[in-house]
């Protein structure tokens, strides 16, 4: 894999778990104080902005290698969002969670190894 | 977060269409054909040689991108929602049993062989979910 390659997959894999992080947080904004303010708006245009750059970075990695290839990756997102939202959003994480998430990780791995 | 706040909101979670794992469901769904499409073209389009295509924004000239698109946006909507009752390490989790559908659809509607260590792999993908998602479902038989 090229330097380019594994920049681009970690650039769509970061900006995807950072969209995720912060519209989860808009949701709970909306949940206390509705959608009709101007922090929700700006926090979902944040996260919509950043799954906007993931999904054309995912695209040009498509044309380039195999979805097979690139599932491994989206194997990872499971681990660092699960991990994320509990350091930051301070979301209970289970031992059992923990474990749930590690295998769905390894098996994304194994079938994407197939 | 405490957990009075979120029994209260898983509580207060609506039924029928508007139930958030019916939406995670729908979400799911979208995702899964969106990524078929997605793969199909972008494969049609491809321009390797040309550094600009690392963007991706060529691949707009697919027809097939753009039905994609549609139904990422309405899976996106699906999830929002499914955002505003869910925690993020539940519904996170969950949401990528997608990662097992697509070698399995592979299977049963092409008639694509799935080797042995494929096999163990979505076993391991489903124990998984079946860990993240039985917490969940006591919450759910409590209330």
């Amino acid at each position: 894999m090229s330097f380019l390659a594994f920049f681009f997959i970690v650039a769509s894999l970061l900006s995807f778990v950072v969209a995720q992080l912060i519209l989860k947080r808009a949701m709970e904004v909306s949940a206390t104080s509705g959608l009709r303010n101007s922090r929700f708006v700006s926090l979902v245009a944040i996260g919509v902005a950043l799954m906007t750059v993931s999904f054309f970075l995912t695209l040009g990695l498509l044309q380039r290698f195999d979805l097979s290839y690139l599932y491994p990756f989206q194997g990872l997102s499971v681990i660092f969002i699960t991990i994320t939202a509990a350091a930051v959003l301070k979301e209970k994480l289970s031992v059992r969670l923990t474990i749930g998430a590690l295998l769905i990780s390894a098996g994304i791995v194994l079938v994407s190894l197939s | 977060m405490t957990d009075d706040t979120r029994n209260k909101k898983t509580q207060d979670r609506p039924s029928g269409f508007g139930n958030p794992w019916l939406q995670l469901g729908l979400s799911v769904v979208c995702v899964l054909v969106s990524e078929f499409l997605l793969k199909r073209g972008a494969t049609d389009v491809a321009e390797p040689q040309s550094a600009f295509s690392w963007t991706g924004i060529n691949g707009l000239a697919s027809p097939l991108v753009w039905w994609a698109i549609l139904l990422i946006v309405a899976s996106f909507v699906s999830w929002l929602y499914v955002l505003r009752y869910i925690p993020l390490t539940v519904a996170f989790p969950l949401s990528r049993v997608v990662d097992i559908l697509v070698p399995l659809g592979c299977w049963i509607f092409l008639g694509e062989s799935i080797s042995a260590l494929r096999w163990c792999g979505i076993a391991l993908v489903i124990i998984g979910l079946a860990l993240v998602a039985k917490p969940v479902a006591e919450i759910e038989e409590r209330l």
